[in-house]
């Protein structure tokens, strides 16, 4: 590759700013915070408008050279690392919230909106409102998010976030602008059909298919109020009814389980963290009493907490990052595997298990999805950024638990690299024929986040 | 393995150590409500490396042998004004109050490896050139002429600390603190001051500080004084945080010039005769709110002055957009300095104010310059010249 050739026309393309291969924004972007190891970029480039994106990837194509598309960075498992070098596409400089639709209730944004951004703007100009945003940092995008079959607030209720995709503006890499859902045909980016439906092709495929610069995403109403009550088990094999039973009673807007080793109180039992809502204190009270009833029925108990925990349960969005700084060491990733809910009990098991193995403090939960229909189930593994032993200690934990996950029959989610192959050994060959023919088709050339989803 | 505390006891000295606790997971980037980016640097430059995470990965590659030395590296330590919005928001407890000093202790390390910038080390060659020992290149002043004008005695229970900025730069500042002084009939002098070192502490070019810091405390100790007052929100920060770290003596108190006034107010002391009517906004100095914490006393004065209408940013206190002086950044990245300030001007136009207020000799240049530059039409002032504007009488100030 004539890097220089390459830079020239990067830097003609978005100016100089906005292009760099310096070893200082290369030695960045060539890692994430999760436990991946680093892996070189050849450049890294901010575009602003979908014209400069079209243009990169004609280039990238021209040239054969990849292109990962980045949003926040945070998947911490590695997918905007560049698998065989190449060009990182950091999308947060377009950041244009470009339609609040109250009435059909959508954000129309571009790909760069941070989490943080499009929950300010709806606090300060429609407070009815509410975003599905992720337990993650405020820099995430939403774009990023929902293309992952991220999770978070609003999940048991309406579901992962990648299904709250109304429509997206997708550049493929032919450098041709693609539009999906209602927004092919309507001004209104309404809804994701009735017509064949081609945006899945775009989540959990991992900047494979194509780069999204644009996307609708479903926005929902906040309640008046909204609180936490907080239950306590015991025993984990009662917790799959106990949840089915509350999503059936229809009072939770989410559900989390927590079991973690430390501090010691905690040791043993089972969170289960409801977010209940209403219009009216009487309402919550009301809420709080069937929740109270549920738990006892199942062996469980209600539990009060001191203010300062809810307050961080209540916080939007939780900063769940903390879980980098339990051992001082700035680094955590988990896996989070979507599950039915009969899993939960051996997940808590294997999370528990594997940590004990890896000579970690068990830190394992799940946020409900779709009313009972999964949940994501993540076991976490901190460790000490500065220690590669202890590093490479939780990539193995990590590995071992895709493996396990996979074994009874859950889905990794975001997995790195070396997870998503776990999935395709185990996949029905049939689909990974069409997988592989669909990104053949959309991607002659093999220039998109080269590495990820690649059949063998 | 799992659950232990890595980090030392000894915060300040073992930096090294405790950098890679860092996560980048970008709180440290925001407003407090995530509506917009706080952190200069990042809102200018967009590479996740320009923000205070991706400096803390970089110092921590640097430690860790991943990284070599040079100018792109040193050139993201240096864009930064350590405003100190990253600590405010850096959620870290016993780490977030220390990344302004990391960036600087790695500055520190640019400068001994020979990648300090060439404009920032024009500041510590003027302030070394013994014709000036100030960072704006003039010829010192012994403040000698200053004594005689104001009849000020050699020895006296307080130092007016003037601070080059407002001795070279802004020097109604200065007259108007003097004045104030004496008709407060506070028992000050001044001394052959020289450069507070500020701008070289926060630049990393610490070579000849302890030097500078002794002369300083020498010349004070000589007129007796137990207090120091200052009217520059740099010197104050320096004097008070910076300067116990090199001189362990703790027989000096250190004001700004809000203190007193606050104090003399509470008192009941300072009265105001004529009223000043005019709605005023108030712009956070870094050095006096985020870096000191000092948020409530400038505003109790301005609240206190009869006919001011105070009305705050949407950005103030911790939260407040930095003027884009501090950290080097006025010397080393002038024209993007000034854009920092335009937009903190941009954000007082929507007060609806016409005049901006702060406590800062440096942060009024500033914000001055980017006011004639972009022909924004502000007035700007530091409260003690507003306070100056008025009839005011002081009683028993002693």
């Amino acid at each position: 590759m004539e890097v220089n050739k390459i830079l020239n026309k990067l830097i003609e393309i978005v100016g100089s700013e906005f292009v760099s291969n310096n070893p200082a924004d290369l030695y960045i972007y060539s890692q994430d915070p999760g436990a991946s190891e680093p892996r070189p970029v050849d450049f890294v480039i901010l575009p602003k408008k979908v014209e400069e994106v079209q243009k990169i990837v004609r280039l990238a194509n021209q040239e054969k050279i990849p292109i990962i598309p980045m949003g926040g960075g945070l998947t911490l498992s590695g997918l905007v690392i560049p698998n065989r070098r190449g060009i990182v596409m950091d999308m947060k400089r377009m950041n244009k919230i470009i339609e609040i639709s109250p009435l059909n209730r959508y954000a129309l944004i571009e790909a760069g909106v941070t989490s943080g951004q499009l929950l300010a703007h709806l606090n300060n100009n429609h407070p009815d409102l509410q975003p599905p945003i992720p337990d993650a940092p405020p820099s995430i995008t939403i774009a990023g998010n929902a293309l992952i079959h991220g999770s978070g607030y609003l999940s048991q209720k309406y579901g992962d976030h990648g299904s709250m995709i109304n429509g997206l503006e997708v550049v493929l890499p032919d450098g041709e602008i693609y539009k999906f859902g209602s927004c092919a045909l309507s001004d209104y980016w309404f809804t994701r059909g009735p017509i064949p439906d081609f945006i899945g092709l775009f989540i959990s495929s991992f900047g494979t298919m194509g780069i999204v610069t644009k996307l609708s995403i479903k926005l929902f109403p906040k309640p008046n109020m909204r609180d936490i009550v907080f239950g306590l088990c015991k025993d984990p094999s009662v917790l799959p009814e106990l949840i089915s039973n509350i999503t059936y009673a229809d009072v939770a807007e989410d559900i989390l389980l927590g079991i973690q080793d430390k501090p010691d109180w905690m040791k043993g039992y089972t969170f289960i963290i409801v977010y209940i809502t209403g219009e009216t204190e009487e309402e919550l009270i009301n809420k709080t009493k069937i929740l109270k009833k549920m738990y006892r029925k199942a062996k469980s108990r209600y539990m009060k907490v001191p203010k300062r925990i809810e307050e961080v349960f209540l916080e939007k969005p939780q900063f769940a990052a903390k879980a980098a700084d339990f051992r001082k060491g700035g680094g955590f990733e988990y896996v989070g595997a979507f599950i039915p809910l009969q899993l939960i009990p051996k997940m808590i098991q294997i999370g528990t298990d594997i940590s004990l193995k890896h000579g970690i403090i068990p830190t394992l939960g799940a946020r409900l999805i779709g009313q009972g229909h999964s949940a994501m189930f993540f076991i976490s593994y901190s460790f000490n950024r500065a220690d590669p032993k202890d590093m490479k200690n939780a990539r193995d934990a990590l590995h071992e638990t895709n493996k396990a996950a996979l074994e009874i029959g859950g889905i990794p989610w975001k997995a790195e690299i070396a997870g998503q192959q776990l999935i395709m050994e185990k996949m029905d060959p049939n689909y990974k024929k069409l997988l592989k023919g669909i990104k053949n088709l959309i991607d002659p050339n093999g220039i998109m986040n080269p590495g990820n989803w690649e059949v063998k | 393995m799992g659950g232990e505390i890595i980090i030392s006891a000894n915060l300040e000295k073992d930096w090294k150590d405790i950098v890679h606790r860092c996560f980048r997971c970008g709180y440290c980037k925001f407003t407090h409500d995530y509506s917009d980016f706080n952190c200069p640097s990042y809102k200018k430059y967009r590479f996740e490396t320009y923000s205070t995470g991706g400096r803390l990965w970089l110092i921590y590659g640097l430690i860790s042998g991943e990284l070599d030395w040079n100018k792109d590296v040193a050139n993201v330590l240096y864009a930064c004004s350590t405003c100190g919005n990253c600590s405010e928001n850096c959620r870290f407890d016993k780490f977030n109050d220390l990344l302004v000093d990391i960036i600087e202790a790695a500055r520190e390390e640019a400068v001994k490896n020979g990648y300090c910038p060439e404009n920032q080390k024009a500041l510590v060659e003027r302030i070394k050139n013994t014709e000036m020992y100030n960072p704006y290149g003039e010829k010192n002043s012994n403040n000698e002429a200053l004594k005689e004008e104001y009849d000020l005695p050699d020895e006296a229970e307080w130092v007016y600390y003037i601070g080059c900025t407002s001795n070279y730069r802004q020097k109604e500042l200065r007259d108007a603190t003097l004045r104030f002084l004496k008709k407060a009939n506070i028992n000050f002098t001044l001394i052959d001051e020289h450069c507070c070192c500020s701008p070289i502490i926060r630049t990393g070019q610490t070579e000849c500080v302890k030097d500078f810091i002794n002369y300083n405390m020498m010349k004070i100790r000589e007129t007796g004084a137990s207090k120091v007052i200052t009217s520059c929100a740099g010197c104050y920060r320096t004097m008070k945080s910076d300067w116990i770290k090199h001189d362990d003596s703790t027989d000096i108190e250190i004001f700004h010039t809000v203190e007193l006034i606050n104090d003399l107010l509470n008192e009941g002391k300072l009265n105001f005769k004529t009223e000043f009517n005019q709605k005023i906004t108030y712009h956070d100095p870094c050095h006096l709110g985020r870096h000191m914490k000092m948020y409530e006393i400038p505003r109790d004065i301005l609240n206190r002055i009869p006919g001011v209408e105070l009305i705050e940013m949407e950005r103030n206190r911790g939260n407040a957009w930095c003027c884009g002086a501090g950290g080097g950044v006025k010397i080393g990245y002038p024209e993007w300095s000034v854009e920092i300030a335009k937009e903190r001007l941009e954000e007082a136009k929507k007060t609806d104010t016409a005049l901006i207020s702060s406590a800062c000799p440096f942060c009024r240049t500033n914000l001055n310059d980017a006011n004639q530059e972009f022909e924004m039409g502000f007035e700007i002032l530091d409260i003690i010249e507003i306070i100056d504007n008025l009839d005011y009488e002081i009683t028993n100030s002693n």
